[in-house]
């Protein structure tokens, strides 16, 4: 807790606090207590076929819950996102310590490492569908070329998880790299003259000195990466559209579908509902670690 | 044992080793999709793939022929540029309060806008800004964008704000300078590459985003990410106009990291030192 | 229910209507609603965009303004449902596919009844030549609610060359289709038999032509009926030629694949939407050697799958007797004409046989054997892709999902349809 030594009052201190903060509060409420207030509404309705829309109170929740294409849905979500989170964490955080000590790279070229998550990610799902296509794309013929057998990547339901997972860390990697970079940079030199010093191997000082330091900042980057990957959309939705079968029909996907494909807005919005509440937990629960890392 | 200047230079050699593997792996994609855009529309699916080509700019002509791309690209630099500003204007204090105060609920609130499908606000931000008339307007995507750009303002510049030692602070209370003139005259000058990257950041994520555009705008004021789609579909799918217009919508953010890399990675790092 | 076929259509009061407008035309006015603007919200595919080359004709014809909204397929339809469930007014025209969404929408109330409209027409927009099927798919509950725009429907690409040189006759039957395959796959192991749609939502578009020429039916007596002996058989043929034959990954083959494959020389039968001609031909390399016809006849003969977009008034316009004004002359004979120039297939047999086209169609062969498929398609065509229920979109991820069941072989054929009929009896008993 901060000492407020103050010369003024603390109440005073409070107001301009509460003050400063009150712009973003106030717009965030202004632009969501709506939508948020009128999904909950439309989560009570039903649009099913007909198009009428009528109060059914928690009907599309009871549905929710006996509907196995939601819990499947659900595994799909968490599958994609654990997969997903810890290739970008552990590769970020490799990126990153390479970066790091290529001390001489040019800046120019250092940015062109970071360059993937500045591609929209609709561009790079079209451009992983032609890399990625069995019979078509150069990804099977390099494998064919240095004598590996083809793989059906996004169109086989077994290996379709892992090809997103792939592609998405493709994506997020240097962004995950590029905020550990920053926790790298900053930590101070002196712990690794100590190091040094004692004569401990690379791999000791890192496991021992820079990892616990870098927590906090790893920790930010899971939230961040957790937020998006929990509502994983744009690249399936190039690519497979769920499939193949629904192999890949994470929870956002299949909301999505239920909404503007099949017109059931009702039934959607209680599938977002749900979906935003996971991501809402866990976001909590990253909050705390945040805190619990914290040096 | 060998001596340290061996196991330097070794270590050297390993990293360089592994910077190459990151390179090829990061870079040969964008590079496929840069060297398609100068490809026949027909070339970029032939198979076996070709390396070897007569590149055509006809891609880039086509392109600017058949849609106002460059209306688009201002609607996307108005629309960006706008909701990065706002972004910045209440990200900035709210995220020096938070850091102060360590009462995370204003960072979580503005968070939770992200937490949501993009689809989920699409029907009621439509209703909402068809009420007061600004469907199609400028101000109705500035403010949805605001929405993305504002908690990664807050998220990115926590940490920056969080490395400040509290001493310097409490020596300007001391000469008795109120809150906001400590946020202005003291933290905002240390924080300066921090609020450069959280920028940076916000308009990557902002320049990207098409859902909200898709409902929010009209003809006159459509994104260039949304009008990229066009080039897919039954019977007009043109690979090579879509991967020209991947290649230029991915050029302002490229040419916005290569500006201020050197900040991008000194911004974060004042963030992450702590007092 | 059967297959609302093209030949079985029937009068409708549009005809009726239709007589009576011509008797009016005289006193038609194309400047009667000079100084409007309409919107029109579009799905830029190759025929909005032929359309639109035309803009500033009907902009100068009536002293409108248009303005275009312009979306690919899915984007303008999340677009589309925003813009109606907040009962906007928008858009005034937007395009539709009455075989896929027309029940959905005309039971939402999302459509203007076009029938009032089409009394005030101009002296040479001769309704009588719109095609009556696509018309009457367009009807609903008695109202029409679109006008056709282009006709389509899959058709079979097929190499002649490399059907020569294995040996293969040209196929008549889908018996055929499966014994060329089969030699085919034997005589060039580096060529792709057979190709067709195996994405799960797209499956329906090509599968609905097999299983109408096999004498299926989506439904018999309101009950799904896929695991009828024919139903099977459709599922099993369908399935078979995919897995057997076709490329790997074909559970995520659409167009864009599909005609890829095809333009790139590595398939000798490709069984794909009339629209994607322009595509398969780009690079002119498949100019010489591409052979086209409808898909091949079954037991029931050949009933392709015909459709077309409509172009329609939304029922929350506020000016839908000057949004009508561009729907005439959109689907107008000289404006189709027009388009069918820049290679859309128009919805009017008289049109189809206008010599500045019949020009246009003998400067290539293929060209030919292009509008001759399309010949058949509007004499014999069905406009039923998945199953004919308000629920349509919902229907076709069944069917889908049957399919990609048996070409992945994660089922029999007798689960996959009775797994498909118990959620599709389910999407039936819906209202």
């Amino acid at each position: 807790m901060p000492q407020a030594t103050a010369t003024l009052t603390p109440d005073r201190q409070r107001l301009e606090l509460s003050a400063l903060s009150a712009p973003a509060v106030i717009f965030t409420v202004g632009m969501i207590a709506f939508p948020v207030v009128y999904t909950i509404w439309l989560g009570f309705q039903s649009f099913s076929s007909t198009g009428k829309q009528s109060f059914v109170g928690l009907a599309n929740y009871s549905k929710l819950l006996s509907d196995g294409e939601f819990w499947h849905g659900l595994w799909v979500t968490i599958a994609l996102y654990v997969l997903s989170l810890v290739l970008q964490l552990v590769l970020g955080v490799w990126l990153a310590l390479v970066l790091f000590h290529a001390k001489r790279l040019h800046g120019i070229v250092r940015s062109l490492f970071i360059s993937p998550f500045m591609m929209p990610p609709v561009v790079a799902g079209m451009m992983w569908l032609v890399i990625l296509d069995p019979s078509l794309g150069a990804a099977n013929y390099i494998l064919q070329s240095i004598g590996l057998p083809p793989s059906d990547w996004l169109a086989s339901p077994s290996l379709v998880i892992p090809t997103i997972a792939l592609v998405d860390t493709w994506q997020w990697t240097p962004y995950v790299a590029l905020i550990v970079l920053g926790g790298l940079q900053s930590l101070p030199p002196s712990v690794y003259e100590a190091a040094q010093i004692d004569g401990a191997s690379p791999f000791k000082t890192f496991q021992r000195i820079t990892l616990p330091l870098l927590l906090p900042t790893i920790v930010t980057a899971t939230i961040l990466r957790s937020v998006d990957l929990l509502r994983f959309f744009d690249i399936i939705y190039i690519t497979t559209q769920g499939g193949p079968g629904n192999a890949s029909n994470t929870l956002n996907i299949y909301g999505f579908r239920v909404g503007f494909e099949f017109f059931n807005i009702g039934y959607a919005s209680a599938l977002m509902l749900t979906l935003t509440a996971i991501v809402f937990g866990a976001v909590l629960a990253f909050n705390r670690l945040r805190g619990a890392v914290a040096w | 044992m060998t001596d340290a200047p061996t196991t330097d230079r070794w270590i050297r050699w390993l990293n360089t080793i592994q910077l190459v593997i990151a390179g090829i792996i990061i870079l040969t994609p964008t590079a496929w999709m840069v060297m398609s855009s100068f490809k026949p529309s027909f070339e970029v699916t032939a198979y076996p793939p070709t390396l070897i080509f007569s590149p055509t700019i006809q891609n880039y002509i086509e392109l600017t022929r058949t849609t106002p791309f460059f209306n688009y690209a201002i609607n996307s630099m108005i629309v960006t540029v706008g909701s990065t500003s706002l972004g910045l204007l209440f990200g900035i204090p709210a995220a020096f309060a938070v850091s102060w105060t360590r009462i995370s609920w204003p960072a979580i609130l503005t968070l939770a806008a992200r937490m949501a499908p993009g689809t989920l606000f699409l029907l009621p931000w439509y209703v909402m800004f068809r009420q007061v008339g600004l469907i199609g307007s400028y101000t109705a995507l500035i403010l949805s964008h605001a929405v993305i750009t504002l908690p990664i303002v807050i998220w990115v510049l926590l940490p920056s704000f969080d490395s400040i030692p509290r001493s310097v602070f409490e020596a300007a209370q001391v000469d008795g300078c109120s809150v906001t003139r400590i946020l202005w005259r003291i933290a905002i000058p240390l924080v300066g590459s921090g609020i450069a990257v959280s920028a940076i950041l916000a308009f990557v994520f902002s320049w990207n985003y098409f859902l909200f555009a898709l409902v929010l705008s009209n003809g006159d004021t459509k994104t260039l990410i949304a009008a990229a789609f066009n080039f897919v579909g039954e019977g007009s799918t043109q690979w090579g106009a879509l991967m020209a217009a991947a290649t230029l919508i991915a050029l302002p953010p490229l040419l916005l990291a290569m500006l201020v890399q050197r900040w991008l990675v000194a911004g974060l790092t004042l963030g992450a030192v702590k007092g | 229910m059967t297959a609302k076929t093209l030949m079985a259509s029937v009068a409708i009061p549009i005809l009726a209507a239709a007589t009576l407008s011509q008797a009016q035309g005289a006193d038609f006015n194309w400047k009667k609603f000079q100084g409007k603007t309409i919107t029109f919200l579009a799905n830029s595919n190759p025929v909005s965009q032929a359309l639109l080359t035309q803009k500033a004709d009907f902009e100068k014809l009536t002293g409108m303004t248009l303005k275009v909204d312009s979306y690919q397929e899915q984007q303008m339809r999340q677009r589309l449902v925003t813009v109606m469930n907040a009962h906007s007014d928008e858009a005034d025209v937007f395009m539709t596919l009455p075989s896929r969404e027309g029940e959905q929408f005309a039971a939402a109330g999302w459509y203007a009844d076009l029938t009032p409209l089409t009394k005030d027409v101009a002296g040479d927009y001769n309704f009588a030549d719109l095609s009556q099927a696509l018309l009457k798919a367009g009807t609903f509950g008695g109202k029409l609610t679109s006008m056709p725009m282009n006709i389509e429907g899959p058709i079979l690409y097929y190499r002649t060359d490399i059907l020569k040189k294995c040996g293969v006759e040209v196929p008549k039957t889908i018996k055929d289709v499966e014994a060329a395959a089969k030699k085919l796959k034997a005589c060039d192991s580096s060529i792709t038999p057979f190709v067709s749609r195996g994405l799960k939502p797209a499956v329906a578009y090509t599968f609905s032509n097999m299983l109408h020429n096999i004498g299926g039916s989506y439904m018999a007596n309101g009950k799904s009926n896929l695991c009828s002996p024919k139903g099977k058989e459709a599922l099993e043929t369908y399935s078979g030629l995919l897995r057997d034959y076709g490329p790997p990954g074909v559970v995520n083959y659409s167009f864009p694949q599909i005609s890829a494959l095809y333009r790139s020389g590595r398939s000798a039968m490709s069984f794909e939407s009339s629209n994607e001609l322009r595509t398969v031909m780009d690079g002119g390399e498949r100019l010489k050697d591409t052979g086209l016809a409808p898909f091949p006849a079954g037991e029931a003969g050949q009933v392709p799958t015909a459709i077309g977009w409509g172009l329609t008034i939304s029922a929350y316009s506020k000016q839908q007797d000057a949004a009508w004004y561009f729907v005439q002359w959109a689907t107008s004979p000289e404006i189709q004409k027009r388009m069918a120039l820049q290679g859309i297939a128009p919805p009017r047999p008289a049109v189809a046989n206008d010599t500045e086209y019949r020009k246009w169609i003998d400067e290539q062969p293929v060209r030919k054997e292009w509008q001759a498929a399309l010949d058949v398609l509007a004499t014999k065509g069905s406009s039923e892709v998945g199953y004919p229920i308000v629920a349509n979109p919902q229907s076709r991820e069944f069917i889908g999902q049957a399919v990609q069941d048996l070409i992945l072989k994660q089922k029999t054929v007798d689960q996959a349809c009775a797994d498909a009929d118990k959620a599709l009896d389910a999407l039936i008993a819906q209202k």
